[in-house]
C-alpha cells in the first residue's frame, strides 16, 4: 500500500480523490508527487543573477532616491550608514533560450535551463534579518516552533517508501549564514515528519552505522532476539505501541542495508558526475544535488538542500562568483536529468533564499569590496515541474529592483501554490495546537495561478 | 490545470468534504502499513483525533464527550451549552460572529446571549428562546438560498446533526453557560459507586463512578515488580535498585508501598524529575538561540529549580519568584535567580533594540498565558480572541505587567554570554577576589580625590589653569592603576559565574496595544493590567509582577489550580484530564473527569500549593497502581487509557530513557546540577550550521570523564540543534513554550538505541556488571540482567531465546578476536579486565538487546 496516508483528505479535487488503498503513484498524474528545496541561505543577489537593471547604470554612486526607499525598514548593517549609494551590476544579462528569458553571465548553466523554469521575480518576504526570514521561508511564520514545509508535506502526502523518511535534508557549503534545525523541524506536529539529515561525512544518517565490532549478522541477530522478547510481551501487556516498536527496528535495519548504497554516488556514471559537477566522497552542492535525485527515485517525498554562502555583505565580486560555481551547474544539471528521467512533471524544483540583496552598497560602492545588503521588499526566485509553466517570468520589479511593480508572490503564496501544486488545498492542510488550526500559510497566501501552465 | 480552474476546484472540494470524511477508517491502517515511520502510540486514535481535519465532524466523532455526532439528534434530551452547543458556534460562527472585533459581519455576535435576543434585519429575532421556527438563526442555517450560514465560501460544512442541534438547543430556551474553566472552582461530591469500597483514596471514588457508566471494570493491583519500578522511574526518573525492589517485594506491611513513595518523594532525585517538565515550559537553554545561538549560562535558574522542587516549595511561592524574586520585600540572591523563568527565551541579535524587545515581552505574555492560565493569549496579540473572551487590550495589559523590566540590549552581554541585568555569583575563593576588587576600587577613589585636592591646594597659588587640565594630569598619573583595575574587573567578570534575571526598570516603559502585533501600528496607551474576563486584581493595588503572580493564586482564580493539577496527572498518566493541557480555552478538550479535577484542584489549593502532596496522592490511588496489562480488544476500546481501566503504560521520556540505561549499566553521574555537559556527539554537527563567528558553542568540544555520564537533563542545550539523541525521542528545541511533548515511536530511535556509544558503553558495561555480580551461570546473570533492565525475572521462552544469542555470539566472538576489540573499545570508560574478553562481548551484545527491548524504555 506504498504510501497513502493522509493526503487524500487534502486534495483538491475531489474527481481525483483516490479510492481506498490507492497508492498516491497509481492516482492521476495532474498532482506533483515530490519536491526538492533548493534553499541558498543568506540571500543571493536578485541584482546581480536574475532581474537586470540598465538603469542603475548612470545612477552609480548617488544614493537611492527616498521616493524609491518609501518607509522600507532598513536592516542592520545598513542602518547606521550615513549613505546608500546606488551599485550596478558588473554583469552582463543576455536573453537565454527560446523564452529569451534574460539572466546574467554569473548562471549560464541556469540560463540553459530558461526555457523549462518559471522565474518570479517579484518575491517578497516580511522580514530583512536572516532568521525571521529563512524561518519564514520555511513554515510560513517568523516566529519559531512552527512546522517546515517539508514536515507539512510529509504529513499531508506520507510514505512512497519502506525504509527511508519521507523529508530528507541535505546541507552544504560552508561561512555565511547559520543555519538552524527549526528549518527542517516539525514544530507542534510530530517529529516523526521531521527533515532527516543525510550527511556527506560521517555516518550518512546519523547512528545508521554498526558500531565497530558488530556486523550486519550480529545487528540482524540482535534484532531478531528483541523483537522476539517484544512479542512476548506484547502478548502479555496487549499494547500495540509494542507491536510499532517491533516495526520500527525492522524499518531500521533496513535503513541500515539500503542508506549505504543509497548515499554511494560512485556507481553513478561518469558523465552524470561530470554533469553535476558532482565528485564521490567530497562534500558539495553538486553532490547534494544528485543525491537528492537518487533520494527521490527512491521515494522520498521532499528533499531539502540548505546551501550556504549567499550573504554577500561585502566583496561581492568575489565572494559570488565562488557561490554561483558551486550552485549554477548543479541546480541546472538536476533539472535537466529529472526531464531526461521523465520525473520532471511530477517533481517541483523551488530555488531561492530567504531574501534578496539591495541595489545599494552598504558600505563605499568601491567596485572590488563593495557589498549588498539584504532586501525583503522583492527579489527572484525560480521553480521548475510540476505543471509549472515554461520559459516563463512572473512578476516585474521597478528600475531599482527595489519595489515590486506587478505580480508580487509573497512567501505565504509561494507556500500556497507548491501546496497546490502538490494537489493540497493550503487551506485544508491543518493542525490544531493551542486550540487553533494551524496552516503552513499561517492566515495568508493565495495561489498563483498565472505560473501554472 | 487551466488557469482559473483553482478557485472552482475549491469549492468543489468544499461540497464534497463530508462525503470524502466517510472512509476515514482506513486511514489509521494505511498509515500503520504504509509509513517509513512509525505512528506513534495508538495510532488509530492518533490519526482521529490529532490529525487536524479541515472539517470538525470526523475529529467530534471520536470525542466521546460529544455525542452529538454520535447519537441522532432526537435522543439528546438535554443538552449541554459547553459540550454540545459552543463547538458548533464556535467552529462556523464566532470567525465572523464572535469575540473579535476584526473581521466581524453585519455588526453581528453570537457567543452573547443578550446580542441573539435582537432583531435580524428580517424583523425576526435572531433567537426566539423556545421557538426555532421563529428564529433567524434557524432560518439561515437551512436556508437553500444564497443566504445560507455559513456561507459556500466558510471552509466548513454544518452538517445536519449539527443544524438539529442548534434547533434543539433554542426549542430547549437558548441558554448559555460561561465555558466551564472560566467558573470558579468550587469543591465537588464524592460519588457513589457500586465499587466505592474498592477505592484507595478520593481520586478512586470518581474514576470508578465514571467506570461505571462506561461498563468497564478496573484492572487488578500491579504486581510489586511493576508497581516499583513504575513509581520510581515516575517520581525519580531512575530505575529501583535491586535491592529497592526485593525489599519491597518481601514486605509485608499494610504500607508498605506508602513507605516507598515517601521514600522517593524524600529523595534529591524527584527534583530533577520534577524539573524535567518544567524546563520544557520554561524554555530553557544553554545558548542564546536564533542567529549565532551563541552559549548563555542559565543553569543556576535550572540548579534553582531542581532545589526547589526538592525542597517542596509550595507552588505559590515556586511562581511568585520566578515572575517576581526581584520584587519580594526580603527579595535575596535565591528569589533574584529564580526570575531567570523569563530570561530564558532566546535572543533576538539582528533586528533592532525595540524589535528584540516586542518580541521577547511577546514571548513573556505567551509562555504566562500557557503555564498559569492553560490560555492561548498569545492570539489576542495581533486581535481580538476569535473563540474566547480574550481582548486585544486584555493582551496589552498583561504585556504591560512584564514591560517594566530593564529592556535587554542585543548582543550586549557579560564575559558569560549573559546580556544584563545578571547576577553574579561568584564562589568563596571569587568572593574574597570580588571584595579586594571593591577595596581596590574604594581605595582608587580615595587616592583620586585626595590626588585631585593636593593638586588644587599645590596650585593655587599659582596662574590658574583650566581645572579638566588639572584633572586629566591627575587621572594621567594613575593611569597604570585604573586600567589595571578595570583588567582584573573584566577578567574577574569572565571567571565568575553569571545568570539572568529580572529587574525593575527605573523610569517607566509606556506600553501600547499593537495592532496586528506590528510596531509600527502603535494604538492606545494601556496600564498593566490582567485580562477583563477574569477576576480582577483588587482595587487600588499596584499591578506589577509581583501582583500579578499573587493573582494567579487568588481563591477566584479559576484556572491556575486547574491547569496545574491537571499538568500533574499528565505526568503520571500520560495524558492530562483535559487532554489539551496548554489549552483550557474553548478550543480545549473537554476534561474526561471535570468533577475530579475540581477537586484535585481544590486539593492543591486548600493544601497550600503542595505539590509533594498531590503527587502522593495520586501516585497512591487504586487508579494508579492498577496493572497496565490489558488485551488488544481493550486497547482498542480505549486507546488513550482515557477511562483509567487500566494502569499507564508510557514510553520514557529523551532524557530519562538516557538516564535508566546509565543507571542500569552503573555507569549514572550522581551530581545534581552544575555547568551543562557535552556527551558524545557524532562529530561534525554544530559545525555544520554554525555561524562563521568566533562566537562560543560554534564546535562541540566533548566532554570527559565522569561528565559523559551525567542525566541526560544536563546536556548542553543548544536550541539550533539539540542533541541528536534526545530529538530523536521528541525532546524539544526550548526556543518556546512546551506543555506536552509528543510520544513518536520511530526507526530513528531505534537506530539511536542500537548505535549511539553511549548505549553501546552502557551495554558494555551493563556486561561487565553482569558478570561481576550476576554469580556464576548463565541463567543466574540472565536474572540478574532482567533485574537490572526491567526489575523481573525472565520467563522460559525468554531465557532460551537470549541464551540461543548469547551462544551464538560468543561463538563468533571466540573466532573473531579483532570484532572483540572493536566492540570493548566503544566508550571511554575502562574494561575491566579480568572477564575473558570474547565473553564479555558476547554479554555485551546481549545488553544492547536488553537495553533496547521496549518494557526497558517504557514505563508500565
Amino acid at each position: 500500500v506504498g504510501g497513502l496516508a493522509l493526503a487524500a483528505l487534502f486534495r483538491r479535487d475531489a474527481k481525483k480523490t483516490r479510492e481506498c488503498g490507492k497508492s498516491i503513484e497509481e492516482d492521476s498524474k495532474a498532482y506533483g508527487k515530490r519536491i526538492i528545496y533548493l534553499f541558498q541561505s543568506g540571500g543571493p543577489s536578485h541584482i546581480d543573477l536574475f532581474d537586470p537593471k540598465p538603469a542603475l547604470q548612470r545612477l552609480a554612486g548617488t544614493n537611492i532616491p527616498s521616493s524609491i526607499l518609501g518607509n522600507a525598514r532598513i536592516p542592520n548593517q545598513s542602518r547606521d550608514k550615513s549613505g546608500l549609494p546606488i551599485v550596478p551590476s558588473a554583469y552582463s544579462f543576455e536573453p537565454a533560450g527560446e523564452c529569451g528569458m534574460e539572466l546574467s553571465s554569473l548562471i549560464p548553466a541556469t540560463a540553459s535551463i530558461a526555457d523549462r523554469i518559471t522565474l518570479l521575480r517579484a518575491v517578497h518576504t516580511d522580514h530583512s534579518e536572516h532568521m525571521p526570514a529563512a524561518t519564514l521561508y520555511f513554515t510560513g511564520s517568523e516566529r519559531a516552533g512552527r512546522p517546515s514545509i517539508g514536515s507539512w508535506l510529509a504529513y499531508g502526502l506520507g510514505s512512497a517508501n519502506k525504509n527511508l523518511p519521507e523529508f530528507v535534508v541535505l546541507l552544504s557549503g560552508s561561512g555565511g549564514q547559520p543555519l538552524h534545525s527549526n528549518f527542517w523541524g516539525s514544530g507542534f506536529i510530530p517529529t516523526r515528519y521531521a527533515g532527516v539529515e543525510f550527511r556527506s561525512v560521517g555516518d550518512p544518517v546519523l547512528y545508521v552505522r554498526n558500531p565497530p565490532g558488530i556486523d550486519p549478522r550480529t545487528r540482524r541477530s540482535l534484532i531478531d532476539c528483541t523483537g522476539q522478547l517484544n512479542e512476548l510481551h506484547y502478548e502479555r501487556f496487549g499494547d500495540p505501541e509494542i507491536q510499532t516498536r517491533i516495526h520500527a527496528y525492522e524499518q531500521a535495519f533496513l535503513m541500515q542495508t539500503s542508506v549505504p548504497e543509497l548515499v554511494d554516488l560512485s556507481k553513478e556514471p561518469a558523465s552524470i558526475l561530470k554533469e553535476y559537477g558532482a565528485e564521490p566522497g567530497k562534500p558539495s552542492f553538486a553532490n547534494n544535488c544528485l543525491l537528492a535525485r537518487r533520494l527521490i527515485q527512491r521515494g522520498v517525498r521532499f528533499v531539502q538542500l540548505c546551501h550556504r554562502d549567499w550573504d554577500h555583505h561585502d566583496s561581492l565580486d568575489k565572494g559570488i562568483k565562488v557561490t554561483c560555481q558551486q550552485t549554477d551547474q548543479a541546480s541546472a544539471a538536476l533539472v535537466a536529468d529529472l526531464q531526461r528521467l521523465g520525473l520532471l512533471e511530477d517533481t517541483l524544483v523551488v530555488w531561492g533564499g530567504e531574501f534578496g540583496r539591495s541595489p545599494y552598497s552598504q558600505g563605499p560602492s568601491d567596485p572590488k569590496t563593495f557589498g549588498r545588503d539584504h532586501h525583503p521588499k522583492c527579489f527572484s526566485m525560480w521553480m521548475a515541474g510540476c505543471g509549472m509553466k515554461e520559459g516563463y517570468v512572473y512578476g516585474k520589479s521597478d528600475d531599482f529592483g527595489f519595489n515590486i511593480v506587478e505580480g508580487g508572490v509573497h512567501i505565504n503564496d509561494l507556500h500556497a501554490t507548491i501546496l497546490h501544486l502538490m494537489g493540497i488545498d493550503h487551506t485544508q492542510l491543518t493542525f490544531r495546537s493551542q486550540g487553533r488550526d494551524f496552516r503552513l500559510t499561517d492566515v495568508a497566501g493565495n495561489v498563483i495561478k498565472d505560473v501554472l501552465a | 490545470l487551466e488557469a482559473g480552474d483553482g478557485e472552482k476546484q475549491v469549492k468543489r472540494t468544499l461540497h464534497t468534504w463530508s462525503a470524502r470524511l466517510l472512509p476515514l477508517a482506513w486511514i489509521p491502517l494505511i498509515v500503520l502499513l504504509g509509513r517509513y515511520a512509525i505512528p506513534p502510540r495508538k495510532t488509530p486514535h492518533f490519526v482521529k483525533e490529532e490529525v487536524a481535519r479541515p472539517s470538525p465532524e470526523s475529529t467530534k466523532k471520536s470525542e466521546p464527550e460529544a455525542p452529538a455526532v454520535k447519537k441522532p439528534a432526537a435522543v439528546v434530551k438535554h443538552l449541554d451549552f459547553g459540550r454540545d452547543i459552543r463547538p458548533i458556534l464556535s467552529d462556523y460562527c464566532y470567525p465572523c460572529h464572535g469575540p473579535s472585533k476584526a473581521g466581524r459581519k453585519a455588526d453581528l455576535r453570537l457567543d452573547r446571549r443578550e446580542d441573539v435576543l435582537g432583531d435580524a434585519s428580517s424583523g425576526k429575532p435572531i433567537v426566539k428562546p423556545g421557538h426555532p421556527s421563529d428564529s433567524e438563526l434557524i432560518d439561515r442555517i437551512f436556508s437553500s438560498a444564497s443566504n445560507r450560514m455559513p456561507p459556500a465560501r466558510f471552509p466548513k460544512k454544518l452538517t445536519d446533526d449539527k443544524r438539529e442541534l442548534l434547533k434543539q438547543w433554542i426549542a430547549e430556551g437558548a441558554e448559555y453557560r460561561l465555558h466551564w474553566a472560566y467558573t470558579g472552582i468550587t469543591r465537588p461530591k464524592l460519588p457513589d459507586s457500586t465499587r466505592s469500597n474498592q477505592a484507595r483514596n478520593p481520586i478512586d471514588r470518581f474514576i470508578l463512578a465514571r467506570l461505571d457508566r462506561e461498563k468497564l471494570g478496573p484492572a487488578p493491583e500491579a504486581d510489586r515488580r511493576t508497581l516499583i519500578r513504575r513509581v520510581t522511574l515516575d517520581l525519580l526518573g531512575l530505575p529501583p535498585t535491586v535491592e529497592e525492589v526485593e525489599a519491597f517485594v518481601g514486605d509485608s506491611s499494610g504500607d508498605a508501598y506508602e513507605k516507598v513513595v515517601d521514600r522517593l518523594l524524600a529523595s534529591p532525585r524527584y527534583g530533577e524529575r520534577q524539573a524535567l517538565a518544567w524546563l520544557d515550559l520554561a524554555r530553557y537553554g544553554d545558548t542564546n538561540g536564533e542567529h549565532i545561538d551563541d552559549a548563555r549560562e542559565m543553569w543556576p535558574w535550572r540548579d534553582w529549580v531542581i532545589q526547589a522542587f526538592n525542597s517542596n516549595k509550595s507552588f505559590a511561592d515556586f511562581t511568585i519568584e520566578q515572575l517576581a524574586g526581584d520584587l519580594l520585600p526580603d527579595a535575596t540572591d535565591q528569589t533574584q535567580i529564580a526570575t531567570g523563568f523569563h530570561r530564558n527565551p532566546i535572543v533576538q541579535r539582528e533586528p533592532t533594540d525595540a524589535e528584540v524587545a516586542n518580541f521577547t515581552m511577546v514571548d513573556r505574555v505567551n509562555t504566562s498565558g500557557t503555564v498559569w492560565l492553560g490560555s492561548s493569549l498569545a492570539c489576542a496579540q495581533c486581535h481580538d480572541h476569535k473563540y474566547d473572551p480574550i481582548t486585544l487590550e486584555d493582551y496589552y495589559r498583561v504585556y504591560a505587567v512584564f514591560n517594566n523590566i530593564s529592556p535587554v540590549r542585543r548582543a550586549k552581554s557579560d564575559g558569560r554570554g549573559n546580556q544584563y541585568p545578571v547576577l553574579q555569583l561568584p564562589t568563596p575563593a571569587q568572593k574574597v577576589k570580588v571584595d579586594a576588587l571593591h577595596e581596590r576600587k574604594k581605595h582608587l577613589k580615595e587616592l583620586l580625590a585626595r590626588k585631585l585636592k593636593e593638586a588644587a591646594a599645590s596650585r593655587a597659588d599659582r596662574a590658574p589653569i583650566c581645572a579638566g587640565l588639572r584633572v586629566l594630569l591627575v587621572i594621567l598619573s594613575l593611569q597604570d592603576k585604573i586600567v589595571h583595575f578595570h583588567e582584573s574587573q573584566q577578567a574577574l567578570g569572565k571567571e565568575v559565574v553569571s545568570t539572568m534575571i529580572m529587574k525593575e526598570s527605573a523610569w517607566p516603559i509606556a506600553t501600547h496595544v499593537l495592532h496586528r502585533g506590528s510596531l509600527t501600528q502603535k494604538g492606545k496607551q494601556v496600564t498593566p493590567g490582567t485580562p477583563a474576563f477574569l477576576p480582577a486584581i483588587p482595587d487600588g493595588a499596584r499591578v506589577d509582577r509581583l501582583s500579578f503572580a499573587r493573582w494567579l493564586f487568588g481563591r477566584d482564580n479559576p484556572l491556575t489550580a486547574r491547569v496545574t493539577v491537571n499538568r500533574l496527572w499528565q505526568e503520571h498518566f500520560g495524558r492530562g484530564i483535559v487532554k489539551t493541557s496548554e489549552e483550557f480555552g474553548s478550543r480545549g478538550e473537554l476534561p474526561t473527569h471535570p468533577e475530579l479535577l475540581d477537586w484535585l484542584a481544590t486539593e492543591l489549593r486548600d493544601s497550600g500549593w503542595d505539590l509533594k502532596a498531590i503527587h502522593r496522592l495520586i501516585v497512591t490511588s487504586k487508579t494508579y497502581r492498577q496493572s497496565s496489562r490489558a488485551t488488544p480488544e481493550q486497547h482498542a476500546a480505549d486507546p488513550e487509557n482515557q477511562w483509567y481501566a487500566r494502569g499507564p503504560r508510557c514510553r520514557l521520556p529523551a532524557e530519562i530513557i538516557r538516564d535508566n540505561a546509565l543507571a542500569i549499566s552503573g555507569l549514572l553521574d550522581q551530581r545534581i546540577g552544575g555547568p551543562s555537559v557535552t556527551p558524545y556527539q557524532p562529530p561534525g554537527l554544530w559545525e555544520a550550521i554554525r555561524h562563521p563567528s568566533a562566537a562560543t558553542a560554534m564546535e562541540y568540544v566533548q566532554s570527559h570523564g565522569q561528565d559523559l555520564y551525567r542525566r541526560g537533563m544536563y546536556t548542553f542545550w543548544k536550541r539550533a540543534l539539540p542533541h541528536p539523541s534526545l530529538t530523536a525521542f521528541d525532546a524539544p528545541s526550548r526556543e518556546v513554550c512546551l506543555d506536552r511533548r509528543p510520544r513518536t515511536n520511530t526507526a530513528l530511535q531505534a537506530l539511536v538505541l542500537l548505535n549511539d556509544p553511549i548505549y553501546v558503553e552502557c551495554a558494555r558495561r551493563l556486561a561487565q556488571r553482569i558478570m561481576r555480580e550476576g554469580g556464576a551461570n548463565f541463567e543466574q546473570r540472565l536474572s540478574y540482567a532482567m533485574a537490572l533492565c526491567v526489575c523481573r525475572p525472565p520467563s522460559l521462552a525468554e531465557l532460551r531465546t537470549l541464551y540461543s544469542t548469547f551462544e551464538q555470539e560468543m561463538n563468533r566472538f571466540q573466532k573473531d578476536p579483532a570484532a572483540v576489540s572493536q566492540i570493548l573499545a566503544v566508550g571511554e570508560s575502562p574494561v575491566e579486565p579480568q572477564f575473558d574478553r570474547a565473553e564479555l562481548a558476547a554479554w555485551s551484545a546481549l545488553a544492547n538487546a536488553l537495553l533496547n527491548l521496549d518494557e526497558t524504555i517504557t514505563l508500565e
